[in-house]
Formats: structure tokens, C-alpha cells, sequence
């Protein structure tokens, strides 16, 4: 005879792992989205890192060409080197890293360009290359032949270099949209099985309003207007439970209760 | 009415729909746990709880009356398309709420018109759930509840008597373990036997399983974009066509035959109709294609032509060509069939072999009264004699989805789509064919048609399934005291 309280509890019970649930849902989705927005603006912080490390290499081996180019300044050779390298590993750890690589491989060509370039450059102290590259000025002076080369041909490479890193630098804005799309698509995963939860919720509550009328408020209230018309008329208590709970066994008992009444009332 | 019982019954069918997005969670986790796992789980999870709550509050009930039976199939309908919906809407990709609604009612409602441009985007477990449903939607949610759950004595023909065709029940006279033993032998017999054949034809298990079952609830719902034609196989169409012409035949004549019962496919005028009906109908296309320079040759115009009519009639809606391309006179005998269609008490939408059959008599009955006006003249159907109030449904049914096929076309051509796909796609979606002509022909989709037309299509599809009138006296306020 227990079970009213087991339906109700059932209901409740229903509504609240629903509830639960629908919670876990959006907790797993919306972290699972701030994980990839995080992904997202640490992509780019990285990205603009690195971009900023190879444009500062660039920048110091231009200068330190320049030295050496215009003013003969041998000392500067190691720190031409040494930025050179510094560019190229700093463009490694951009490839291992990068997600889409074909935004790198202009980069990767320039740079493999400018070391050919330097290398070619710093194996001929004696300014070879110059006068290679521009023999019928031969008699001009190495300086001018070396503003020569520079113009000619390091400019125009170390153009295309830093054209190269600023536009690696933009790579994760142009990657962004398919991100976002993403994104959108992750977000409405998120929201759409706790839409169809609630919307499940308010089908379960609905019907657990109607039970509840049907199997306990309804049964209550025909009792209790029979109980009220038998005190008042004295007209027999007929109120109806279909189903054998709690109501039932109080529909019985009242009725044990109206025949005790009737039966002390024979006796006196 | 006591909805608290109607509420247990639906319920009963939410588990056995719970229990198919299950087994497409399975299929999912098979397959590499592919991105509709979680989407499958969720809406199994959710569909059983929705199930289970009423059966828990509400206990069982042995009789039912007719409206209560009524009233559990169009619900049961109705909730299966609802919950349908919760994988595809929770997948997402092509799937608004609109376009999830139309392929959760084209699937129950084994019409297998598709709102999906790219069908090979979607992950198997999807796939699968997308079979299932129409699978399921073939042999009636409420049938199969049946199956499963055997325990419900008397309760059970009551529901069957209104899950089928008022013409199907003649052969239904059995009791009702009997009807139970035909869909199972009729239905699983027909699946199993067909993913055979079309495995050893070349396909692959899945795809088998899944042509299979789609041709088995005569849906049309495929694996691939271009439907049969991706294969173009000639042995895998005449395989299809085999599986569809039968699965428009009466499930009881096809259990009377394999059985070597009287009222067997021989014997049945209906089958007989229907079965030089699809003859006559390809044979009829094939000349004209033949004759137009379609394609070279009689036989390749016969090939497309009787899989293309077949498909049709029987409402499965496959395809291996391209039917807007067609002559005249094949779309308007295409349509003709879509109109028609297969028999009563098979999987089949439509208005059905029976009708034409009985409105056909009608006809005769009626010129031949005229010149005899003192003559009783009775129709007999398969050597029955009709009584009244059957040949009188049967013209307020022809009448009715009629009507509703105008309704359905005046609505879409409202919404700027113009006269050829709006009748096609009403007749189509009514009949519970799939394929119709102009934007939705058989190798394209219903993504292009306006919201309200899609939706008003699925509306269609609903009304067929449920022989119209189940469907309205749901919204008669009277009906429910």
C-alpha cells in the first residue's frame, strides 16, 4: 500500500535527474566551449609571439648586414649568424606548432632564401658577391657595390621575408572564421539537448500534474464531498478509488469507520 | 476516454523508439564512436524516461475501447515523430528544427523524402537511426509495440483493427497471435532475406542492411546521394524491385501464400490489379521512353522505367534516373501511380489498389444501374460482397485525399514554389512516397521548398500514414469526452 508515495517519489525523483541531467549537459558543453575559445586566444597570443621573435631576428640581422655591407664591420659577422639561426628555429617551433602549416610555407621559402643569401654573403668577406653580381661597375667602389647589392638584391628578399612574417602573423585571424564556425556548431550543441531536457521536463511535470489530480487530488476530493454529504444527508458513501494505494486503504477505513458508527448506533 | 491508459501506451512505444536509438548508439560506438554516439545516447536516454513515466503511474489496463485505440496509435504516431526528432536536432549539421521535424515524420511515416543535400555526411549511427525509424514507422509503431510486448491480451487487436487500412482487415481475420506471426515472417523474413540478396549483389553489409530495410517499409530512405543509381547495378535494382513489388502486397496474402493458404496472391483480385498494374505501368514508360530516345535501346528504357514505377507505386521512392528528365506521358503515368500506389495492408501509403479496384466497380455499378434502374447490383471484392458503408468510405476517402493533396498544393504554391513541384511534392508527402517532380525530383531533396510548405508536407505525410481520419478526430474536442 505504498504506492502513492512511490509514484510521487518516482515524479519528483524524474524531474530532479532531468534536472541534473540537463545541467551536466551545458556544464560539459559550455566547459568544452571555453576550452576552445581559450585554444582560440592562445593560438593567437603564441602566434603573435613568434611572429614578433622572427621579426626581431630579421630586423637585427638587417642591421647587422648593414654593418658589415657598408661599414666592413667584421665583428658583426656572429650576431648576422646568430639571428639567422634564431630566425630559423624560431620558425620551427612555429611550424611544430601551427595547425594549418600551408600559411608557413612562403615563410619557410623566404627564409630558406635570406640563409642562402647571408651564407653566401659572410663565406666571402672580400666582398665577391658584389662583384659577381655587378661586373661592369667593377671599378667603382666596394661601398657603393655593397649599398648596390643591398638594394638590389637583400632588400627586396628581406621585403618578402618580413611581408611573409607579418602575414603568418594575421594567419590565425584568417583561420578564425572556420574557428568560429566551429564554435557556433559547439555552442549550439551545448544548448540543444538542454532545450530538448527542459522541453522533456515540462512533458514529465505535465503529466506528473495530471497523475497526481487523477490518482490522489481527485479520489481526495470525491471523499471528502461524499464524507461531507453523508454527515450532512446521511447519504451513503460512495466515493470512488480505482487503485489499490493509500487512497483505497483510506476509502476502506472510512468505510469500516461509517459501519462501526452505524453499528454503535443499533447497539444504543 | 481515459488518457492515463492512452498516456501507458505511448509510453510503451516511446521504449521500443528508445530501444532503436540504442541499438543506433550501438551501430555508432561500432563504427569508431562517430559524432551521433553522444546525440543517440542522449535521446535513448531521454525517450526512455518519457516512456517509463507513465508506466509507472498508470497500471495496466485489459480492455481498451475503440477511441482509446484510436487515440494510442495517432499519439503514439505523433510522439514517435517528436522524439524522433531529438538525434538529428542534437547532431545538428543540415538539421533546423524544421528540417529535423520533416525527417523524423518522412521517416515514421515511411515516406523517405529527404531534406538533406549531402546524405553521405552523416555518420553511420545517424545512418542507422534514420533506417530505423523508418523501418519501425513500416510496420507501425503500435504493431510493433505488439510484438514486443505479448502481454496484453485482448487489448491487442483492438489497437491493430485501428492501426490498419479498413480494407486490410479482411485479411487480418486471424487471431491475433496469428497477426503478430504474419509481420514477423512477412516483415523480418522480407529484410533478412534482401540485405542477403543485395550483399551477395555487392553492396556492403551496412549499406545492405539499410537499402533493406528501407525497401522492406517501402520508404526510400538511402545511404547514398544518388540513391540506387550510385550503384547502377542492374542485379541490385532488379533485387529492389522484387522487395518493393512485394512489400506493396497485403502482408496476410503474402503469409497465405508462403503458407499455401487459399486466399493466396493467385487468387486475390487486388494483387492481381496491382501486379499488371506495375507491368503495364513500366512497359507503358519504357515505350515512350524508347520511342522519345531517352535511352538507346528498349531494355535500358524497360531497366529505369520499372524500377522508377516500381519505386513509386509501392511509395518506396528510390531512384536510378533522373525523372524530371522523363517525357510527359511517363511523369503524368508516375504520377498516376503516386496517386494509386500499393495495396492495402502492406507497409504502402496512397490511396491504394483496394480503392481503385472498389471505385472502379463503383463505376460499372453505377452505368449499369442506369440502364437497369430496377436491378440490385452488388460489388464484390475477391468473390466478398461489399456492403454499403465500405464502398461509401471509400469514395469519401478518395474524396477527402483529394481535397487534401488541393490543400497541400494551394499552400505551397502560396509560398512562391511553383505548380508542378507543389501538386508533386503534395501527392508525394500524402502517399507517403517521397519523390516527386520540378524542385523535388527523384534526385534532389525538399531543402529548397519554404518552411511552411515543408512543414505542411509533413502534415500531408501524417494524414496519409494515418488514413486521414485517425488524424482528424484527434482534433475534435467531442471525441475526447
Amino acid at each position: 500500500m505504498t504506492g502513492l508515495r512511490r509514484r510521487v517519489a518516482i515524479g519528483f525523483l524524474s524531474i530532479v535527474c532531468l534536472l541534473f541531467f540537463s545541467g551536466m549537459i551545458s556544464l560539459f558543453e559550455l566547459s568544452h566551449l571555453s576550452r576552445d575559445t581559450g585554444d582560440i586566444l592562445k593560438a593567437n597570443k603564441r602566434n603573435i609571439e613568434l611572429a614578433k621573435r622572427m621579426l626581431d631576428a630579421a630586423h637585427e640581422q638587417n642591421v647587422a648586414l648593414i654593418h658589415l655591407a657598408v661599414f666592413g664591420d667584421r665583428s658583426y659577422d656572429s650576431v648576422c649568424r646568430n639571428r639567422m639561426e634564431s630566425l630559423e628555429n624560431t620558425l620551427a617551433v612555429a611550424q611544430s606548432e601551427a595547425l594549418d602549416k600551408s600559411f608557413l610555407d612562403s615563410l619557410a621559402f623566404a627564409t630558406t632564401e635570406m640563409r642562402l643569401l647571408t651564407d653566401n654573403f659572410l663565406a666571402s668577406g672580400d666582398g665577391t658577391p658584389f662583384r659577381t653580381a655587378f661586373a661592369p661597375l667593377v671599378q667603382a667602389d666596394s661601398a657603393a657595390l655593397a649599398s648596390r647589392w643591398y638594394q638590389s638584391d637583400y632588400e627586396t628578399l628581406y621585403g618578402r621575408l618580413t611581408s611573409a612574417i607579418k602575414s603568418y602573423m594575421t594567419s590565425t585571424q584568417s583561420s578564425l572564421v572556420p574557428r568560429a564556425e566551429q564554435m557556433k556548431k559547439n555552442a549550439y550543441r551545448a544548448v540543444t539537448p538542454v532545450l530538448i531536457s527542459l522541453a522533456v521536463m515540462i512533458a514529465i511535470v505535465l503529466m506528473l500534474y495530471y497523475f497526481m489530480s487523477v490518482y490522489c487530488v481527485n479520489p481526495i476530493v470525491r471523499m471528502n464531498k461524499s464524507l461531507g454529504d453523508y454527515l450532512a444527508f446521511r447519504t451513503p458513501f460512495a466515493a470512488k478509488a480505482e487503485f489499490k494505494d493509500e487512497v483505497l486503504g483510506l476509502r476502506e477505513k472510512i468505510e469500516a469507520l461509517i459501519a462501526l458508527v452505524k453499528q454503535s448506533g443499533k447497539t444504543q | 476516454m481515459r488518457l492515463s491508459v492512452v498516456l501507458r501506451y505511448v509510453g510503451m512505444v516511446m521504449l521500443f523508439v528508445a530501444l532503436f536509438m540504442l541499438l543506433s548508439a550501438g551501430i555508432s560506438a561500432v563504427s569508431g564512436y562517430d559524432s551521433a554516439f553522444y546525440p543517440l545516447l542522449l535521446s535513448a536516454s531521454l525517450t526512455t524516461l518519457l516512456g517509463l513515466f507513465p508506466m509507472i503511474f498508470v497500471e495496466k489496463t485489459e480492455q481498451l475501447t475503440t477511441k482509446e485505440g484510436y487515440c494510442i496509435v495517432v499519439c503514439s504516431w505523433l510522439a514517435a515523430c517528436v522524439v524522433g526528432m531529438f538525434p538529428y536536432l542534437m547532431w545538428g549539421g543540415e538539421f533546423t528544427l524544421v528540417n529535423a521535424w520533416f525527417e523524423s515524420v518522412s521517416g515514421f511515416t515511411t515516406t523517405g523524402a529527404s531534406i538533406l543535400n549531402d546524405v553521405e555526411a552523416l555518420p553511420r549511427g545517424l545512418m542507422f537511426w534514420r533506417m530505423g525509424s523508418t523501418w519501425i514507422g513500416g510496420m507501425g509503431v503500435v504493431m510493433f509495440a505488439l510484438v514486443i510486448l505479448p502481454s496484453l491480451g485482448r487489448n491487442k487487436l483492438t489497437l491493430s483493427n485501428v492501426e490498419m487500412s479498413t480494407l486490410a482487415k479482411d485479411n487480418y481475420r486471424y487471431r491475433t497471435q496469428i497477426v503478430v506471426q504474419i509481420l514477423l515472417v512477412v516483415y523480418v523474413g522480407l529484410t533478412a532475406l534482401s540485405t542477403l540478396c543485395l550483399k551477395m549483389a555487392g553492396m556492403n553489409w551496412f549499406d545492405a542492411l539499410c537499402q533493406a530495410m528501407s525497401a522492406c517499409a517501402t520508404s526510400g530512405f538511402s545511404t547514398k546521394n544518388l540513391s540506387i543509381g550510385f550503384w547502377n547495378s542492374p542485379m541490385i535494382e532488379t533485387i529492389l524491385i522484387f522487395t518493393m513489388a512485394v512489400a506493396g502486397i497485403h502482408f496476410g496474402v503474402i503469409y497465405a501464400t508462403v503458407t499455401g493458404k487459399r486466399n493466396n496472391i493467385f487468387r486475390s483480385e487486388v494483387t492481381r490489379f496491382y501486379l499488371l498494374m506495375l507491368l503495364a505501368g513500366s512497359v507503358a514508360i519504357a515505350v515512350s521512353l524508347w520511342i522519345a530516345g531517352t535511352y538507346e535501346g528498349f531494355f535500358t528504357s524497360f531497366r529505369y522505367a520499372a524500377f522508377q514505377f516500381v519505386s513509386l507505386v509501392s511509395t518506396s521512392g528510390y531512384a536510378t534516373a533522373d525523372t524530371n528528365l522523363w517525357t510527359p506521358f511517363a511523369i503524368i503515368v508516375l504520377i498516376f501511380g503516386s496517386l494509386v500506389c500499393a495495396c492495402a495492408g502492406s507497409t504502402a501509403g496512397g490511396i491504394k489498389v483496394n480503392r481503385l479496384v472498389i471505385a472502379g466497380k463503383m463505376l460499372r455499378a453505377r452505368l449499369k444501374q442506369q440502364q437497369h434502374p430496377s436491378a440490385v447490383i452488388r460489388i464484390r471484392l475477391d468473390g466478398i460482397m461489399q456492403e454499403n458503408e465500405v464502398t461509401n468510405s471509400v469514395m469519401v476517402f478518395i474524396v477527402a485525399y483529394l481535397m487534401l493533396t488541393l490543400a497541400g498544393t494551394v499552400v505551397s504554391t502560396m509560398c512562391g514554389v511553383d505548380l508542378l513541384t507543389s501538386f508533386s511534392a503534395a501527392v508525394a508527402c500524402i502517399g507517403n512516397v517521397g519523390p516527386g517532380f520540378g524542385e523535388v525530383g527523384s534526385l534532389d531533396n525538399y531543402s529548397g521548398l519554404p518552411v511552411l510548405s515543408r512543414f505542411v508536407n509533413t502534415l500531408l505525410m501524417l494524414f496519409g500514414r494515418l488514413e486521414i481520419f485517425g488524424l482528424v478526430q484527434l482534433f475534435f474536442i467531442k471525441w475526447w469526452r
